[in-house]
């Protein structure tokens, strides 16, 4: 995620660590208290995993 | 944040230096190309450079998939954003990248509505919340970011929304490597791998590059630590005579990528003939768009867009600090007529573009050790 | 194609000619980025309103005769956050501008634009704020002015202060007074306003708190004249830009180098987080309790010590130092080990801030 209008996150390829703090219906997990990740890439995950997100969605898991 | 602290290590970077320089040959000058943009970001914000000796040196190549949008298109994007009822979506980053007329940004003062978000799935929610206008997300990125695409397509499908649409500029990273390769003035001893393009992709779209034309590529992670050590595992392999897919960013990267992923995105999109990279030209099958099946949320279909071909003003040389051919200061253009506050090519309009970067933050580098 | 004259030196030095140039207004209309406190704002700055008026030095407050005035504007969106609220940013922003131009702050006008449609329960938790606030900086309200406007059309409240002070006799500041040598301290923890600001806006989370830390910094100026008066060239609050957009401006106006040492710069885990998460560095975050002072190096020490007995400063800390080559930049010395420039913002990272 991105606020920055000249930190590029697509050219940047960034993945963000986010932990997952509840799980949605529908392949969504939220991580802190309003981030919805789609993690149908990743599931299934419960609430204290840690994925890395590009563009809101779940690409990896991070092995802690 | 443990999961990146360690990998920032100051000491154990100058212990990296300190094997990297044990590695090289006296006198010879080694060319290593980083596709990805975020390594440019890395390698600047952390002076990743000033570690390495005089004669090792980083080419920073077409990872940009923001910058690559052809002038055209981003004119396109702008007259679909002032369409009657239209709010138009897109990540921040592709605001300010000039079309023809302006940017996505002047469009916004002039008063058309375009809003940033952070994923397609915000732009997907502005659609349920705005039933009475059409949203459209402008999808830029590689194969890291087609998947959320992808996935949000899935589900508005599913869910059956009637008024959101994708204006579709996804690209992918093997042809322009490829094309990078077969170029005659390029002279690369081997290559840094994006990272998280492979977190999707997996590790073996890239073994051409060891068995096609024989050099090597080591697939890395962000952190300083991870890039000094793609570094010398690049080096390591010239010294051995050796040209293999190396992995560094294992603790995230699967050999396979993502299986799921790769169905995913064989559902929703398909492959241009060929696509438009501004500053390198039409390169064949690297392009996506929407398969017929999501034909109902194609923005492309759905209105005009006035698909005129806008030339790169004849002054910039994008095309060859791209192809790591010049170094961004030696372009006639750079510094002067092009800065980041008015950049004419693609090389500077993302930070993480090469002449940007270097612009921003590289332009007093360290005195560098000769080997 | 390279020509042989075309060397990376040849190069950088155009670019440093092209950029000591007056800046010149050539935008053909205001977006957020003129707000932003960086390269964007400096232009409209330096280009438009500084030939129109005929000023050519932008201080923090002006002069006349031995009163130093100030005023600013407040937009914050939203106007409470934690840490505080637009009411108290009102007086000690202004109050601030003044302390730093070593000007004893003694008064504040107030000018209030409301929405209609205001509670009366908010506009009063400000009032109250706003008297509290001028009431800790030692500041008497003496004047103001009332505006309503439809709704819609100010985001609760937009407040304007203008500040008046009177200088002190210990200080001899000025933006270009800087020489090679001279150190660099920050008064505290950086980048905790900005940060609030966007936890307030619930645009993302966060599991740490964070909170505002604004508050009036003539304490904190009080102190340094006294123990280091003479060797003090200038102070400045790192509000809008952050502390970046504070050392490339006193760069420039003096013709020096900056060098900062990141892995001295204090930023708290909360503030680092955001950032990574924000994709911003802590540097350019706007910060409303913090000043950054340019000390001849004889001065230093004392200077540090007086910084750290004032409530509030007891992190302060020498950040980096001022040399010659490459004048009018910025340079940092990154934790890594390596180097990079650091220039004045481009963009808007965090509209609205203040």
């Amino acid at each position: 995620m991105s606020l920055d209008a000249a930190h590029c996150i697509t050219c940047s390829d960034e993945g963000v660590p986010m932990t997952v703090t509840a799980v949605r219906p529908g392949a969504i997990a939220l991580c802190g208290t309003d981030v919805e990740v789609m993690v149908d890439l990743v599931e299934p995950v419960e609430p204290g995993d840690v994925l890395l997100v590009h563009a809101g969605v779940a690409i990896a898991r991070v092995e802690s | 944040m443990k999961f990146v602290d360690e990998y920032r290590d100051a000491e154990l970077g100058r212990a990296l230096a300190a094997e990297i320089l044990t590695t090289i040959e006296p006198g010879r000058h080694y060319k290593v190309m980083e596709v990805c943009g975020g390594h440019t970001h890395t390698i600047y914000k952390y002076g990743v450079d000033d570690l390495l000796p005089e004669n090792v040196e980083l080419v920073h190549g077409p990872g940009c998939p923001v910058c690559v949008i052809p002038m055209g298109r981003v004119d396109d994007a702008i007259a679909v954003a002032h369409e009657d009822g239209v709010i138009f979506t897109c990540f921040g980053d592709m605001m300010r990248v000039p079309g023809g007329k302006g940017t996505l940004l002047d469009a916004k003062a002039q008063g058309a509505d375009i809003r940033m978000v952070y994923s397609p799935l915000d732009a997907l929610r502005i659609a349920r919340e705005h039933p009475e206008r059409h949203v459209v997300f402008f999808a830029v990125g590689f194969e890291t970011t087609a998947p959320s695409t992808a996935l949000t397509l899935m589900r508005a499908k599913a869910e059956g929304i009637p008024n959101f649409s994708v204006f579709c500029n996804h690209v992918t990273i093997v042809p322009p490597l490829r094309a990078l390769l077969e170029s005659p003035d390029l002279r690369l001893d081997g290559f840094i791998g994006p990272g998280h393009v492979c977190t999707v992709v997996g590790a073996r779209p890239f073994s051409f590059i060891p068995a096609d034309y024989g050099k090597p590529i080591v697939i890395s992670g962000f952190e300083p630590l991870d890039l000094l050590q793609s570094v010398h595992m690049v080096l390591r392999q010239l010294a051995d005579g050796r040209a293999e897919v190396e992995n560094q960013y294992k603790r995230v990267v699967p050999e396979e990528g993502n299986v799921h992923a790769l169905r995913v995105l064989q559902e929703v999109f398909e492959l241009r003939p060929h696509f438009e990279w501004r500053g390198l030209g039409f390169i064949s099958s690297s392009g996506l768009k929407l398969s017929d099946r999501y034909a109902d949320f194609d923005a492309e279909l759905r209105f005009e867009v006035p698909g005129v071909r806008v030339a790169d003003p004849k002054a910039c040389q994008c095309g060859e600090v791209l192809k790591g051919v010049i170094k961004p200061w030696e372009c006639k253009v750079f510094g002067t007529a092009c800065t980041p506050e008015r950049p004419i090519g693609t090389c500077m309009v993302s930070s993480e573009g090469a002449c940007a970067a270097y612009y921003n933050y590289g332009r007093f580098a360290r005195e560098r050790v000769v080997v | 194609m390279a020509t042989e004259s075309w060397t990376e030196e040849h190069v950088l030095g155009l670019i440093e000619r092209v950029k000591a140039k007056p800046l010149r207004f050539r935008d053909e209309q205001i977006t957020m980025a003129h707000g932003a406190g960086g390269k964007a704002t400096l232009t409209l700055i330096e280009g438009l309103l500084g030939p129109a008026f005929g000023m050519t030095e932008f201080a923090d407050a002006g002069t006349l005769g031995d009163l130093a005035v100030t005023t600013d504007s407040f937009v914050v969106k939203p106007i409470r956050f934690p840490g505080g609220s637009i009411g108290e940013l009102a007086v000690n922003g202004t109050v601030n501008d003044l302390a730093v131009s070593g000007a004893r702050p003694l008064a504040l006008t107030l000018s209030l634009v409301l929405e209609e449609g205001l509670s009366t329960e908010d506009l009063t938790a400000e009032v109250d704020a706003i008297a509290a606030a001028a009431r800790a900086a030692g500041v008497a309200i003496i004047a103001g002015d009332t505006k309503v406007v439809e709704r819609g059309r100010c985001d609760s409240m937009y407040v304007t202060t203008t500040g008046i002070g009177r200088t002190d006799a210990r200080a001899r500041l000025s933006p270009s007074a800087l020489v090679p040598g001279d150190r660099i301290l920050v008064s505290g923890p950086i980048g905790e306003h900005g940060v609030a600001i966007m936890l307030a806006r619930g645009e993302f989370e966060l599991d740490a708190e964070v909170e505002s830390d604004t508050r009036s910094l003539w304490p904190a100026v009080d102190a340094l004249l006294d123990a280091a008066g003479e060797s003090l060239r200038c102070i400045r609050d790192a509000t809008r830009g952050g502390v970046a957009s504070v050392v490339n401006e006193l760069a420039r106006s003096s013709g020096v180098a900056i060098v900062v040492r990141e892995a001295d710069v204090p930023i708290p885990p909360a503030v680092s987080g955001a950032c990574e998460i924000l994709g911003i560095d802590p540097m350019y975050v706007a910060n409303e309790g913090k000043l950054v002072a340019f000390v001849a190096p004889e001065g230093a020490e004392a200077a540090l010590s007086a910084l750290r007995g004032v409530p509030g400063c007891e992190a302060a800390v020498d950040i980096g130092e001022v040399k010659t080559e490459p004048a009018g930049m910025v340079l940092v010395e990154t934790a890594f080990g390596g180097r990079r420039v650091m220039d004045l913002l481009v963009g808007d990272p965090l509209p609205r801030i203040c």
